[in-house]
């Protein structure tokens, strides 16, 4: 039953991909996409469902008879050559270097494969509770937002330049996605596992060149060449764990012995997917894609793919001086890219950088390698996948209503669209206050570093600089008056429905947050560190999490919103008075930030928030952090070749 | 009489569990508009004036409720609330010793509901005043979330970061952690709108801001907000307090010193910029602050 | 408790006044004079005000602003008219756009004489002023203060055409 599952959850996807690409109308492509995401949600969750406890192990020779390692060997250089196609047709010479030290790379691991006669023991792919909860995400936010690009690309296509590609290969790719995915996360044999690697390296660059102009073009071209390159370390990795330690799976590479050499290269392979420093600038040039695709990129798929993967590992390797790097990486990131969000006021950016910083939060956490910190970067990583993909869809409405993505022309939002605005804002909030997940998940996150001071330093800031730039556009965003009249907007089911949904689970996640940590990722994180002991201090921790804190702060706020409610009854229309703007309002306006100025001319009164853009120059702080993260990620090969 | 807070609360909860919190929740505000009112009336002496009544701050709450309510929006009201409600909830928590950094947190959000209160209405100082609010936040934040490692390092093996572990402490936390004093001083400043950093809603009058972050409030909401500022100067000299908390009666004088230090930088002192601010808190307190953490993990207490 | 009397926060708001009397109304919070003993709190916001306190002669441009800020302060509140120009124009009263004393805009409830008036009787005046404060509190009817008679020019003799005198074209200097 579980094994069939498996394939189905990869293969469905990209069946109904294919069904929405061969739709001949916009209506029957709808039906396509909508029944094919439907039918991955119901997959995911049969699957969580009837999964056995523990962890299983799946074998395709089990089920489709001999050959498969030819099927695998065959499918990798497949895709190697198509991106060398690809790097020929766009003129990289790059890229097609990158391409032929890949294909050299199949040979050579076949070839060593080969000569490992009799075969290497292991199953193609394993079901275990981490595996579970990644595929439940990936294909219940991802399949959410590819019912949302139904309304989103009727509006965008109408729109979209001359080159743009049609919405059939868009969906294909959008929902073909899913399926890739969800094979990379249930892949244990690192043939499987590159393979899933770079078909989502091709997805997105499919994605991101969407439109076709010269500038998604460019862009495309980067995701595709930093992946590239990611998925040669990966390679190499592998080839290497095949070499030297004799093992061709994941898990071999975590139990059998400590193979920390390819373990380097695994972890180079996540942080260029997951677009941490200095590999970052793909993720933010992915933005030219339409929303739908950022939305996918940031929060259910791809950049999830490399977390997941260091996610995998780091059980393996506790107390490994690898590990302290890579979590040092992760928390530079963090901060950096915490740092490089302050400074922007494009709301697409902003969101970029904050999702790199997340992911560095999340690495950090992996790389503590405590249970603690295991759990709590777990929980991040469902958290930042629900709130990203409803803060991107938001933005993207909100983008298509107001024509502009730049954070200070949203204040206007609130009138035109009050629904997504208060799905933005409830998805922002829950970024950074209480009682939402995020602020449990970075208390535990500092609780958990303590030991390292250097990361808890990154962490300390990166917290600072966080609120900065979350504080002001949460603030501008929500800019309401008592005199404009809020009309909700009529926007497609399709959209509607996705922003609902998201938007209600954020708010689940918040007051379920605790139970879900305690039910789920507590115990997920002590069975997978079982035989490692765990301090005294931690366990602490783990059973004070939860406690009254977070009751009590769910008991102030609704005190708050009683006394409220009850300030209400004073409220009448008129005890309703102008802001103060030294006497010189125009009184008839209804939106209340007009003055007269010069010659009794009406004029707005306008502040924006502080950027700070000499300090924080996008281009100043890239090129420094850039170094000091290089600096990091030498450090990690240097531990490993020193150790 | 007690002479360390643990007998205090465990006398307290022998009576009652909810007694102590209650206590707490019930004299915070009035210590701190005490103290505020002495604040002014030294001020004014500095200033060779005779200066309000002590009870003056007191005498304000009474009259802004008896003020008409006005309103821009519902929504901004709800923030003064919240702010309120998360500063009583600072205290409770560290009635009843909780985690410390979820102290913080805490009392971090109450500090953001006040922004996002002041942001939420179309009021160009409003906002003025809500950026700058950020950016104290921002020069603040670490050396307070660093204090809190300080204090967590400071606990015996196995450590902890709940504030029940500091009354237990047997020494007193000053003498593991002498250089946070000063730098949590600094940020007491800034919290207290003290110059030079009163950047964000200065008492005094005529700044530029007019009156920065409540400028939109009034009446009564405007004196919840005063409710909650008393609290907040309760909870930053309470915790002064707990740098020597194995006697209650020195860490009081701690934090007398304290009170009376900022009253004398702020006299002394002119209003200077926010990327001064940030620049300052970074380059000095923090360092002071980083020193001594690096000392502590020095001294093998990691 | 009078609570309102306790603690009463001024605004001052300066309508084309010649800012002699606003420097009168600062003393009144410098050392000497010290209006804080009682409390009196100079704010900038008239939100947050009791008091609102008023220089200068209204002119047709700024009445609505005044009108503005009167509004918005909030309920119970007095307004202190400080100096002859509030009551009449004073010196500007025979300019083209002087409105003639700031009670055509707004009800005044104390009127201090002056030019500019001193300290002590703009202390005076606050004092005064705390009284119907406290009176418009407990809802009594409180009547608008009357205007200072012995400045008040008879109509007549305002709209008088004014001819200039010798010795006066010569202190206006170089006019002719």
């Amino acid at each position: 039953m579980g094994e069939w599952l498996l394939i189905l959850l990869i293969l469905v996807p990209v069946a109904f991909g294919l069904l929405a690409w061969a739709a001949p109308g916009d209506r029957s492509r709808s039906w396509a996409v909508t029944v094919g995401a439907l039918a991955t949600i119901a997959l995911s969750l049969v699957f969580a469902v009837t999964a056995k406890t523990g962890e299983s192990w799946i074998s395709l020779k089990d089920l489709l008879g001999g050959g498969t390692e030819w099927l695998a060997f065959g499918l990798e250089l497949l895709i190697a050559i198509v991106v060398a196609v690809i790097a020929v047709r766009i003129r990289s010479r790059l890229i097609l270097a990158l391409a032929l030290v890949q294909i050299g790379l199949a040979v050579a691991e076949e070839w060593f494969s080969l000569r490992a006669a009799p075969a290497l023991p292991g199953a193609d792919f394993r079901i275990d509770s981490l595996a579970i909860v990644m595929v439940s995400i990936v294909s219940i936010i991802g399949s959410i937002i590819a019912i949302y690009a139904l309304g989103y690309m009727k509006h965008h296509q109408a729109h979209a330049p001359a080159t743009a590609q049609g919405s059939g290969r868009f969906f294909f790719v959008l929902v073909g996605f899913l399926g890739m995915m969800n094979g990379l996360v249930l892949a244990d044999n690192l043939r499987w596992l590159i393979i899933f690697w770079e078909a989502t390296t091709l997805c997105s660059f499919a994605l991101i060149g969407h439109d076709g102009t010269l500038e998604s073009r460019k862009n495309a071209r980067l995701a595709l060449l930093i992946n590239s390159f990611g998925g040669a370390a990966m390679m190499l990795g592998s080839l290497l764990a095949l070499s030297g330690a004799g093992v061709e799976h994941l898990s071999g590479i975590t139990a059998a012995n400590r193979a920390l050499i390819p373990l380097a290269f695994l972890a180079l392979a996540a942080f260029t997917k997951s677009a941490q420093l200095p590999f970052q600038s793909w993720l933010l040039g992915a933005m030219v894609a339409p929303t739908p695709v950022s939305a996918l990129l940031h929060s259910a798929t791809m950049v999830k793919a490399g977390v997941y993967l260091i996610l995998r590992l780091a059980p393996g390797f506790t107390g490994s001086r690898v590990m302290f790097a890579i979590a040092l990486a992760g928390a530079f990131s963090f901060a950096a890219a915490a740092a490089l969000a302050v400074g922007q006021s494009n709301a697409k950016k902003v969101l970029a950088y904050s999702t790199i910083s997340n992911l560095g939060l999340i690495i950090a956490c992996a790389g503590i390698n405590t249970p603690l910190a295991y759990a709590t970067a777990m929980m991040l990583l469902l958290f930042h996948a629900i709130v990203k993909a409803l803060l991107f869809l938001c933005v993207g409405t909100i983008e298509q209503k107001i024509g502009s993505r730049d954070i200070e022309d949203m204040g206007v939002v609130m009138f035109e669209l009050p629904v997504t605005t208060l799905m933005a804002l409830v998805g922002m909030a829950s970024m950074l206050t209480p009682p939402f997940g995020m602020l449990v998940c970075k208390w535990m996150a500092i609780e958990s570093a303590i030991a390292s001071p250097l990361i808890l330093l990154f962490l300390i800031l990166g917290s600072a600089l966080t609120l900065f730039f979350w504080a002001k556009w949460l603030g501008r965003i929500q800019t309401v008056s008592y005199h404009a009249t809020l009309t909700r907007e009529k926007l497609p089911l399709s959209i509607l429905s996705a922003e609902y949904i998201l938007g209600g689970g954020v708010v689940l996640t918040a007051i379920m947050g605790i139970p879900l940590f305690q039910i789920l990722f507590a115990p997920l994180a002590v069975q997978t560190y079982q035989g490692i002991g765990i301090p005294a201090e931690q366990l602490s921790i783990l059973d004070s999490v939860g406690g009254l804190d977070i009751c009590l702060i769910m008991l102030f706020i609704a005190l708050a919103a009683v006394a409220n409610m009850l300030t209400g009854r004073y409220f009448k229309p008129e005890r309703v008075r102008l802001p103060f703007l030294s006497g010189e309002n125009v009184v008839t306006d209804a939106r209340t930030f007009r003055f007269r100025g010069l010659k009794d001319e009406p004029d707005e009164a306008w502040t924006t928030a502080l950027y700070l853009d000499t300090v924080f120059t996008e281009a100043k702080i890239t090129q420094w952090t850039n170094w000091l993260a290089i600096l990091v990620l030498l450090t990690m090969f240097a531990l490993v070749v020193g150790v | 009489m007690w002479s360390d807070w643990e007998t205090f609360s465990a006398f307290c909860s022998g009576i009652c569990p909810a007694l102590f919190p209650a206590i707490m929740v019930l004299a915070a505000p009035l210590v701190g508009a005490l103290l505020m009112g002495i604040d002014r009336k030294i001020t004014a002496r500095i200033q060779g004036r005779i200066g309000p009544p002590i009870l003056q701050p007191v005498y304000d709450v009474l009259k802004l409720f008896a003020k008409e309510p006005l309103f821009l929006n519902r929504l901004y009201i709800f923030y003064a609330w919240l702010y309120l409600a998360f500063m009583i909830l600072v205290v409770v928590l560290l009635a009843m010793g909780q985690d410390i950094l979820m102290v913080l947190f805490v009392h971090a959000f109450a500090t953001i509901a006040l922004i996002l209160g002041a942001m939420s209405v179309r009021s160009p100082y409003s906002r003025i005043g809500a950026s700058r609010k950020i950016m104290q936040m921002v020069a603040y934040e670490p050396i307070l979330i660093l204090f809190v490692v300080g204090i967590y390092l400071s606990t015996p093996h196995p450590h902890s970061f709940l504030a029940s572990a500091v009354m237990k402490l047997n020494q007193p936390l000053l003498f593991t952690l002498p250089l946070l004093l000063p730098a949590y001083f600094a940020a007491v400043v800034i919290k207290m709108e003290k110059s030079p950093f009163d950047v964000s809603s200065g008492h005094h009058a005529h700044q530029e801001l007019v009156r920065g972050v409540t400028i939109e409030y009034s009446g009564p909401f405007l004196a919840l907000i005063e409710i909650a500022h008393f609290y907040e100067v309760f909870i930053l000299f309470f915790i002064m307090a707990m740098f020597w908390s194995t006697n209650l009666w020195i860490g009081a004088g701690i934090a007398l010193a304290g009170f009376f230090a900022q009253i004398l930088v702020d006299n002394a002192s002119p209003r200077l910029t926010t990327f001064w601010m940030i620049r300052f808190m970074w380059a000095g307190p923090m360092l002071l602050a980083l020193c001594n953490i690096v000392w502590l993990y020095g001294m093998g207490r990691g | 408790m009078k609570v309102l009397a306790k603690s009463p926060w001024a605004v001052h708001f300066n309508c084309n006044s010649c800012n002699g009397c606003d420097i009168e109304f600062l003393a009144c919070l410098t050392p000497l004079y010290d209006l804080e003993r009682f409390g009196v709190l100079h704010i900038g916001n008239p939100k947050h005000a009791d008091i609102l306190v008023v220089t200068g002669s209204v002119n047709h441009r700024n009445a609505r602003v005044l009108e503005n800020v009167y509004i918005q302060v909030p309920d119970p509140k007095v307004v202190v008219a400080i100096g002859v120009c509030t009551s009449t124009g004073g010196i500007f009263a025979d300019c083209y756009n002087i409105l003639g004393g700031i009670d055509k805009v707004i009800p005044v409830d104390v009127f201090v004489p002056g030019c500019p008036p001193r300290p002590e009787a703009i202390i005076d005046g606050m004092v005064q002023s705390l009284a119907k404060l406290e009176a418009k509190r407990a809802g009594k009817k409180v009547e608008p203060a009357r205007k200072p008679t012995f400045t008040f020019r008879p109509p007549a003799e305002a709209e008088a055409p004014v001819t200039p005198s010798p010795a006066g074209s010569a202190g206006r200097g170089g006019k002719e």
